[in-house]
């Protein structure tokens, strides 16, 4: 009897206190600072540009590629050369210097994800990455963490898509269900 | 909240508490700057080279996966080895990525060594050259290199002649006794082709051509074309060796004669063919019986312990072929009668009208141009005289593989200055003054011509080598270093002079217009040279010249051997893993078993049972091995098969220098019990007796296999070639009875992979070892883990024998998971790791397995390996992956950790990938367009894979061939794998 209201207690205390930390972390801009305050906000969102004219990869290769140095020169030799944001590319690119953009969206190394698959049954990319023309700073919180099962829990909209394997395996279901489609189901297609 | 929702967020919080705590680094993501040309991060690019792990020149293509080569595959195109590699060609990514390798040029002297800036090296070299060219001492300058018969040959001549140094060009097995018997029989200077797959029936006398004779890879192509009863020919191939080697355990009739009696052998054969006359007709038989005029048959057979009886019966047997060939080779035709053998061999050729049809002088090998060993000797004693002041050596290591007895290392000593442009700290590199470490062959420009008519085009495969704290392997290619010193000892106006080409890479290209112009006249340059870039060279084909033969005296005598009378003759023979001894560094090589005795990372010194008996010797004794020039200690392998007079070592292990980790101190060299002295057929292999003495210590051996007897298991399965004829003229044996199930039947929507192994065109050769290796990041443990039984291996390839311990009939079978339809190791598993795919694989789930072993105690074929040992992480004792060798590991497969269970996955990654390709076409996947990394290695293509629910593909078709058969399959599992029984000859009685 006093196990079970011990493990309650510090259940309940513990879900207490996590809440309070998924609640008060919420709703910030809290994408790490980048290199470059780079705004898909007004890239993707504001000028409409296409998600795969900078991550071209993404329709021929497993990664979806980060856009090289040169591609963004391209524009930013002359579009908005006079901004400080797009000087510290010019100063990348003229120091011959790859930019170090800090990683946000991450698989475990364990699975393959291939971006060319999903994108040619017409996957759009917020279904995984979110909203993500409506970032000026991108920012995801992925994987098991506490706030996503918490806010799971009590019923809240997540913060982000959680990119865990119960998530990506309810969409490859829901979708051959609902429009019979062949999204594999297989474990080894992702774990080998 | 339900039981394992608690548990969720209870261990959440502590994974977070834990996280929050230690505040990682942000991992960091780097975009190129400015991408290069059609390379996709994620996608493999291609690039075609040459492979330069021995003088053969097989073609290459190498895979380039994020600027990275991680993957080397024969190139389909290519005229030698057509898409195929043999072990060393797999193996030399790890020579690329060797965590041993130089990092930068050095320099040494009395006072230790440094490293040094390139410039420096060069000027410093440079300013030595130019004082003695200056004084008209042109002559003490040596160059010394490995066979280079392209265009960095004609550089380095180039070189020393216009400097008026002296260059040879040195090969340790260099077989000049057959460029020898060439010159006295047909007068050519060269080294014919032999088209195996012409013979009908092969006479070898010790050519080991599955293993390291001449081009091994094109050879087992050849002779399985010639041998495997699936293509119907059926051949015969007869093999005379004291040793039961790879080759001779491949041979229908394997014929072990006294070491040494090769020459009378082949002679008495020539003098029963002439005697019966059944020679070809139109030969000049007055000629061959002049040759022949000293040869007897009783003595012969006497002396090599070969009945007279079975002499004629070889005799008859190669006659009837039309065409035969007869080959001579390997460490028994090194003795000193090994030009009066190959001599006989030739004559043996002509007599029965081989020469010009399965002896093709034209396309001659680029064997025929190493200098002859004598060259050798007379440098050591040039050296020791003082008359050499600068030694250059090209990837040559004399001290490795010339006889101590010969002085070089003495000799050494008297050169002031020694270069070496070898990248591995070998032996004769650890004494040089001056290092300047090659590039790789993969990061190379570069050509090489195995042959006539062949050239193949080496291009850099990926940039230099940069291990991941950012440390580049500070190399240059040897020809850019020659190029630059030579500019500076002989100035000349820019663009002017013998050494105006900037680099090797411009000097290459300049060749390649002279071999356009012979090749392809009417091609414009820049289209020809993408186009030879692109398939790998350049190759035409070149017919046999005609070749008239010319008497020779043979005197008929064997081979004399040096030493105690009651002492045994020594077979020092070439490693097929090692040749040379320059693989011996390479972690993947040591860990492959040798396939006759199963033994990895040592060597052993192959004693025959009689004498181990009167010795008391068992296996792993240490064993003292004398000659009168050395000897050298090792654990003994206890062999029923051996001649009993002989013994014999493998070369290529017994490495001393201080800084090969995986080589050092491990076993012994042979070649330190040979005299050395220069015999007319180059170093004598076999020219010394042995005495051994049993020390009393112990070093048992690494042995894979426990056993080689089946034990009545039918593991490995063969059957006669007459009632294979009738099998398959009767058609597919009908569906066997199926073995009742308690599972349901499985149902498979839309493929079924599996597997067909064809035993009877397998030579055991272990490329597909290394394959597997390399394309699934397996990782290698070493020799202690591997004599405990947990070497991790995802295919081994067994050998069984039966019949005769002294004579056995050898089968090789290839053993991987099987991927069962009912598969022992699925239902044990408690936690759903090892489960069966819709597609039919036994997939195992790395991330899913807890490590309690019973899938692996389940599985009757013992095919599935465990991490007992953290391979995978960088802090740990038992780390694989030693700084650059992670550069190597294929992104596409799970580097596996500690405690998890692996196995063979059918290179799941590579049916992902055709299916990812299929789909872009929406079709569903071609036969033939899944490959193996097993199956796209294999030079005698044993191996066929695909879709057994497509009857018409050839997988499913092999699979109900009438020679068919499941290992084990009276267990029930009903494998994936179906194995194709091995065609044996009729013994012949007498």
């Amino acid at each position: 009897m006093t196990i079970k209201v011990g493990v309650g207690v510090l259940g309940l205390t513990l879900l207490a206190g996590a809440l309070f930390l998924a609640l008060s972390t919420r709703g910030q801009a809290a994408g790490p600072a980048q290199p470059i305050a780079f705004s898909h906000q007004i890239h993707a969102g504001q000028y409409k540009m296409d998600c795969q004219y900078c991550h071209a990869d993404a329709r021929r290769s497993e990664y979806a590629g980060i856009p090289s140095v040169s591609r963004c020169m391209g524009c930013h030799r002359i579009t908005a050369a006079d901004r400080p944001e797009v000087q510290k590319l010019a100063g990348f690119f003229n120091k011959n210097e790859p930019i170090p953009w800090v990683r946000i969206f991450k698989v475990p190394e364990y699975v393959y994800f291939p971006h060319k698959a999903h994108v040619r049954a017409g996957v759009t990319c917020q279904t995984c990455h979110g909203p993500i023309e409506t970032m000026a700073v991108v920012e995801a919180k992925t994987g098991q963490t506490l706030a996503n099962d918490l806010l799971n829990l009590v019923g809240l909209a997540r913060t982000s898509t959680p990119l865990t394997m119960g998530w990506c395996v309810e969409c490859h279901t829901t979708m051959n269900a609902k429009n019979k489609t062949k999204a594999p189901l297989e474990c080894a297609i992702c774990h080998h | 909240m339900n039981r394992r929702d608690f548990f969720k967020i209870v261990g959440t919080s502590a994974g977070a508490v834990a996280a929050a705590g230690c505040g990682q680094a942000p991992e960091r993501i780097l975009p190129h700057v400015i991408p290069p040309d059609n390379l996709v991060p994620g996608v493999p690019a291609w690039f075609s080279t040459v492979c330069r792990e021995c003088p053969a020149g097989c073609g290459v293509i190498a895979r380039n996966r994020e600027g990275r080569v991680v993957k080397l595959e024969g190139n389909p195109d290519h005229p030698v080895n057509g898409g195929t590699l043999c072990i060393r060609g797999q193996a030399a990514l790890q020579g690329l990525y060797n965590p041993d390798r130089l990092r930068g040029p050095i320099q040494r002297d009395t006072s230790g060594e440094r490293s040094i800036k390139w410039e420096e090296a060069e000027k410093f070299l440079a300013e030595r050259l130019a004082d003695l060219v200056k004084q008209g001492r042109g002559k003490r300058i040596v160059v010394v290199g490995q066979l280079e018969s392209g265009s960095l040959g004609r550089l380095m001549d180039a070189w020393a002649g216009a400097l008026g140094a002296e260059r040879l060009t040195y090969e340790p097995f260099n077989y000049e006794a057959i460029r020898h018997a060439s010159r006295l029989v047909f007068g050519r200077d060269a080294i014919p082709h032999y088209a195996l797959e012409d013979a009908n029936a092969i006479l070898s006398f010790g050519a080991d051509f599955l293993e390291t004779w001449l081009s091994p890879v094109q050879y087992a192509r050849a002779f399985t074309r010639m041998h495997a009863f699936r293509d119907g020919k059926a051949g015969t191939f007869i093999h005379v060796e004291p040793r039961l080697s790879l080759t001779a355990a491949n041979a229908d009739e394997w014929v072990r004669n006294v070491p040494g009696t090769e020459g009378p052998l082949a002679l008495a054969i020539l003098k029963v063919i002439l005697d019966e006359g059944i020679q070809a007709p139109g030969v000049d038989v007055a000629l061959l019986r002049a040759a022949a005029k000293s040869a007897d048959l009783e003595a012969a057979a006497r002396q090599s312990g070969v009945g007279s009886e079975t002499i004629k019966h070889l005799a008859r047997a190669f006659a009837k072929a039309k065409p035969g060939l007869a080959i001579g080779g390997g460490v028994a035709a090194t003795g000193a009668d090994a030009v009066e053998c190959q001599v006989a061999i030739h004559l043996l050729n002509y007599a029965t009208g081989n020469t010009g049809r399965t002896v093709r002088f034209g396309p001659d090998s680029a064997f025929g141009k190493a200098s002859p060993h004598a060259g050798m000797v007379a440098l050591t004693q040039a050296m020791a005289r003082g008359e050499v002041e600068v030694l250059l050596l090209n990837h040559a290591n004399p001290l490795f593989t010339l006889p101590p007895k010969l002085g070089f290392a003495d000799a050494l000593k008297k050169v002031p200055l020694v270069v070496s442009f070898s990248n591995q700290p070998d032996e004769t590199t650890e004494r040089a003054h001056l290092v300047l470490p090659d590039t790789h062959p993969l990061e190379s420009w570069g050509d090489f011509s195995p042959r006539e008519g062949v050239v193949g085009l080496m291009q850099p495969t990926m940039g230099h080598v940069v291990d991941s704290t950012g440390r580049v392997f500070d190399s240059k290619a040897v020809g850019d270093v020659l190029l630059s010193v030579g500019r500076q000892v002989l100035p000349a106006p820019a663009g002017k002079g013998p050494f105006r080409w900037q680099t090797f890479a411009e000097y290459l290209k300049d060749q390649w217009r002279g071999i356009a112009r012979e090749y392809s006249p009417a091609t414009p340059f820049d289209q020809f040279w993408e186009e030879a870039l692109r398939r790998g060279g350049i190759w035409k084909p070149v017919g046999a010249v005609p070749v008239q033969a010319r008497g020779a005296p043979l005197s008929g005598k064997p081979a004399t051997v040096e030493g105690d009378a009651q002492g045994l003759a020594l077979l020092a023979y070439p490693s097929h893993r090692f040749y040379d001894g320059r693989g011996a560094n390479i972690p993947w090589l040591q860990e492959a078993p040798d396939t006759m005795t199963q033994v990895s990372w040592d060597s052993w010194v192959e004693v025959p049972a009689e004498t181990a008996k009167k010795l008391g010797l068992r296996g792993g004794d240490l064993v003292r091995v004398a000659s009168p020039h050395g000897a050298v200690e090792l654990p003994a392998y206890i062999s029923d098969s051996l001649h009993p007079g002989a013994v014999a070592i493998p070369i290529g292990q017994g490495h001393t220098a201080e800084r090969l980790r995986y080589a050092k101190d491990r076993g012994a060299n042979p070649i330190a019990l040979l005299s050395g002295q220069a015999a007319p057929a180059g170093l004598p292999f076999l020219s010394v007796k042995v005495t051994l003495t049993r020390t009393g210590g112990r070093r048992p051996l690494a042995i894979a296999q426990a056993t080689h007897d089946q034990d009545d298991r039918e593991i490995a399965q063969h059957v006669g070639l007459a009632a294979a004829r009738e099998l398959e003229l009767r058609g597919a044996v009908p569906e066997k009875a199926s073995h009742p199930s308690m599972y349901p039947d499985l149902k498979y929507p839309e493929y079924r992979w599996g597997m067909a192994i064809d035993l009877d065109a397998c030579v055991g050769c272990q490329a597909c070892v290394i394959a597997c290796k390399a394309e699934n990041n397996v990782p290698v443990v070493g020799k202690e883990q591997v004599a405990y039984g947990r070497d991790m291996h995802w295919l081994r390839v067994e050998r069984w024998q039966e019949g005769k311990p002294a004579h056995p009939e050898n089968l090789f079978l290839p053993m991987l998971c099987q991927h069962c339809g009912i598969a022992p190791c699925e239902p044990v598993c408690p936690v759903f790791a090892a489960y069966h795919t819709e597609e039919g694989l036994n997939a195992q789930i790395y991330n899913r397995c807890v490590g309690t072993r019973y899938c692996n105690n389940n599985c009757p074929y013992h095919v599935r390996r465990f991490n007992w040992w953290d391979y995978s992480s960088p802090t740990s004792r038992s780390y694989a992956f030693p700084e650059p060798l992670p550069l190597q590991l294929n992104p596409d497969v799970t580097v596996r950790q500690l405690g998890v269970m692996e196995k063979c996955t059918f290179c799941v990654q590579r049916i992902i990938a055709a299916k990812d390709a299929a789909r872009d076409e929406k079709r569903p996947v071609r036969d033939g367009e899944i490959v193996t990394a097993c199956q796209q290695t294999c030079p005698t293509q044993a191996i066929v894979f695909g879709n057994l629910k497509d009857m018409s593909s050839r997988v499913a078709k092999l699979s109900r061939s009438a020679r068919g058969y499941h290992v084990l399959e009276e267990l029930g599992t009903r494998p994936a794998i179906t194995y194709l029984k091995k065609v044996t000859r009729e013994p012949h009685k007498g």
